[in-house]
């Protein structure tokens, strides 16, 4: 049972900070598909910082900064430029994926996994099966608690919440939502650096391209199916993790006597029925951005 | 700003000027293509490598690219390594090439096989070779497909990890359940059945090559439940595999590149090759001698393209119980590679999970 309690903690986390990003964004009216390029580019800078300097805390905070950076690009394109955000979303998808492979060839000379002398810490084998928990770990569930106090009571939340939902109340009594929409995605590339770190520093100590292979997407996911409410998506995200770790461990029990690629897809098959699920319980998925209705 | 320009640097450009600009650039690019293929065939006999996965992989495409610059400074002649990301471009550019006058283009895996059917036939004067293939019937003449027996390397994989095993429970993951790999896991199942009957492989697939993160969830799962000795076989997700052995006591890998020893040195203890650039430089020699068929070719254990090592580091840094074990099984392993090399020992290609 701790085994599995572990498991799920170490695949969850990393996505469960990514999704933290997705629901600020969401909350802020912002549809962001740049979860996987957030996610990828935060686990490669975190790998090369640390690879190259030698510094775990510096890879992380590389891994910060070019989350932010990313995220601040999200916002000129869709907020100056008046980009569609969900295609501005896949772009920068699609930048990270690609800008990240471009990046390695271009720091090594090739594509091959680039490892780090160092990991994120860990409790250590004094702790027995927990030890292999990282610092990141731990700080997941008070990380989403403090999200959750920001944004159902505090004015700062408040006001995000009526930026996201009524922009043209919002804006009525003096709040401005394009300024809170940089907030959101600036606090959110912060939390996306952390999970691409979590995901790359966190006990793998390795960056291989394509690595975070669909999690960025999967946290968007659960940002739907928990109705944008931090505890929601966590939850999510855990259940999501469940039917992975059960996913394999159905592989390793009934893979001699059940298809394989049907137990592959249960992750997936999952998140589906966990977003047509929620749809029905708030009866009907959302339609559109709050700006979009808004224009 | 007017409308009717757009901001190129700090000059003002007309929309008119910016498209027509970019056309040439594209047109130009379009009529280059040839025009450097028959400046390099001029030169000699332009020998191509179209490979269908990037290189820089630290693997097989780096590993064919070494060998073909390297036969290509000892034979003189010139090359050109053509990197086909879109399999809507790859009849295209092998008729370029081959239009061009290319003397032998190498291809890559299984989804060049329709591609270079299309575009052979018409190309009689050049020599094309598919690496990693299956054969074509009926063949072609100036097609040579080139098949690898990687399964033999697996069966002396699962030999090699039922006899140091000592819980008897041995694991395999695979990046996709594909054929091939199927077949590597019947054969590590078949070789530690010979070994003894209490000895079991599980097997399981991560459903990417690119997943070192599940690679590391899929072995805690298999060394959790008693196994000690997993086989590798997911190109990046093997990475996480080999991180997990190093978070306990008692676990062993075998990988499938030599460039992932030093990611173990105390839990990689060997390795399954697949020599693909020696086996790149064999045909495109073959393909100059003058004697060049079309056909199918297979490599395996007996002429070295395949095979099954061990690792220098593991044996100086590995748990000295282990290594001892190692070194004790090595003679049985090396006993089968030459059995099945002189087809006294038959492991079949069983693809059926």
């Amino acid at each position: 049972m701790i085994s599995l309690v572990v498991a799920v903690l170490r695949e969850a986390t990393p996505m469960i900070y990514v999704a933290m990003a997705g629901m600020l964004a969401q909350r802020a009216g912002v549809w962001n598909l740049g979860l996987e390029g957030l996610m990828i580019t935060g686990a490669c800078a975190g790998v090369v910082i640390t690879e190259r300097v030698g510094s775990v805390l510096a890879g992380v905070a590389g891994a910060v900064l070019f989350s932010v950076l990313l995220s601040v690009l999200l916002w000129v394109v869709i907020e100056k430029l008046r980009a569609n955000p969900i295609i501005a979303g896949l772009g920068l998808t699609g930048l990270g994926l690609s800008g990240t492979d471009l990046a390695i060839q271009a720091i090594y000379g090739s594509e091959a996994a680039v490892t780090a002398p160092a990991g994120i810490p860990t409790l250590g084998p004094a702790y027995g099966i927990l030890g292999v928990l990282d610092v990141l770990v731990l700080l997941m569930p008070f990380t989403v608690l403090a999200l959750w106090v920001l944004l159902r009571r505090t004015r700062f939340g408040l006001r995000l919440a009526a930026c996201g939902e009524h922009p043209f109340a919002a804006r009525s009594v003096g709040a401005d939502p394009g300024r809170m929409r940089l907030l959101a995605l600036v606090l959110g590339g912060v939390l996306a650096g952390l999970g691409g770190a979590d995901l790359s520093l966190g006990g793998l100590q390795i960056f291989s391209i394509n690595m975070t292979a669909g999690r960025g997407f999967m946290a968007f996911a659960a940002v739907i199916f928990g109705a944008a409410h931090p505890l929601g998506t966590t939850l999510a995200v855990l259940f999501f993790s469940l039917v992975e770790y059960l996913g394999i461990k159905a592989q390793l029990v009934f893979g001699e006597n059940a298809p394989r690629d049907f137990i592959l897809m249960l992750p997936y098959l999952a998140t589906v029925l966990g977003i047509w699920i929620s749809a029905r319980l708030r009866g009907g998925a959302v339609v559109n951005s709050a700006e979009l209705r808004d224009s | 700003m007017r409308d009717d320009h757009t901001r190129l640097g700090a000059l003002p450009v007309s929309r008119r000027q910016a498209i027509l600009a970019g056309g040439a650039a594209v047109g130009l690019g379009v009529l280059g293509l040839p025009l450097i293929g028959e400046q390099a065939f001029a030169a000699g006999k332009l020998v191509a490598l179209v490979h269908t996965q990037a290189a820089g992989d630290d693997g097989p495409i780096d590993d064919m690219i070494a060998h073909l610059k390297a036969l290509s400074k000892e034979k003189d002649f010139p090359i050109r390594a053509i990197y086909a990301a879109d399999p809507s471009t790859y009849q295209s550019i092998l008729t370029t090439l081959a239009k061009a006058g290319a003397g032998i283009i190498v291809t890559t895996f299984n989804e060049m096989a329709d591609p270079l059917k299309a575009v052979a036939p018409a190309y009689p004067d050049t020599k094309f070779v598919q690496l990693y293939a299956d054969p074509f019937n009926p063949t072609i003449p100036n097609i040579l497909t080139v098949e690898y027996q990687a399964h033999y390397g697996m069966y002396l994989a699962g030999l090699f990890g039922a006899k140091i095993s000592q819980s008897q429970r041995l694991g395999y993951i695979g990046g996709v359940s594909l054929p091939g790999l199927n077949a590597d896991l019947n054969a590590m199942k078949a070789a530690a059945a010979s070994v003894s009957i209490n000895a079991k492989v599980k097997g399981a697939f991560a459903g990417s090559f690119q997943d070192p993160a599940k690679g590391r969830e899929i072995a805690n799962q298999l060394f959790s439940s008693g196994v000690d000795f997993i086989q590798t076989d997911g190109a990046a997700t093997d990475a996480g595999v080999i991180r997990a052995a190093g978070e306990g006591g008692n676990r062993i890998v075998s990988a499938v590149f030599r460039t992932q020893f030093k990611l173990g040195p105390k839990t990689v203890a060997a390795s399954v090759l697949v020599n693909f650039g020696q086996s790149l430089t064999d045909q495109v020699n073959f393909a100059l001698s003058g004697t060049f068929a079309g056909g199918h070719h297979v490599s395996n254990l007996a002429d070295g393209i395949i095979d099954f090592v061990p690792s220098p580091l593991f044996m100086a840094n590995g748990p000295a119980d282990y290594v001892m074990r190692a070194k004790a099984a090595w003679p049985a392993v090396d006993a089968a590679k030459q059995e099945i090399i002189q087809g006294s020992l038959k492991v079949p290609f069983d693809t059926k999970l």
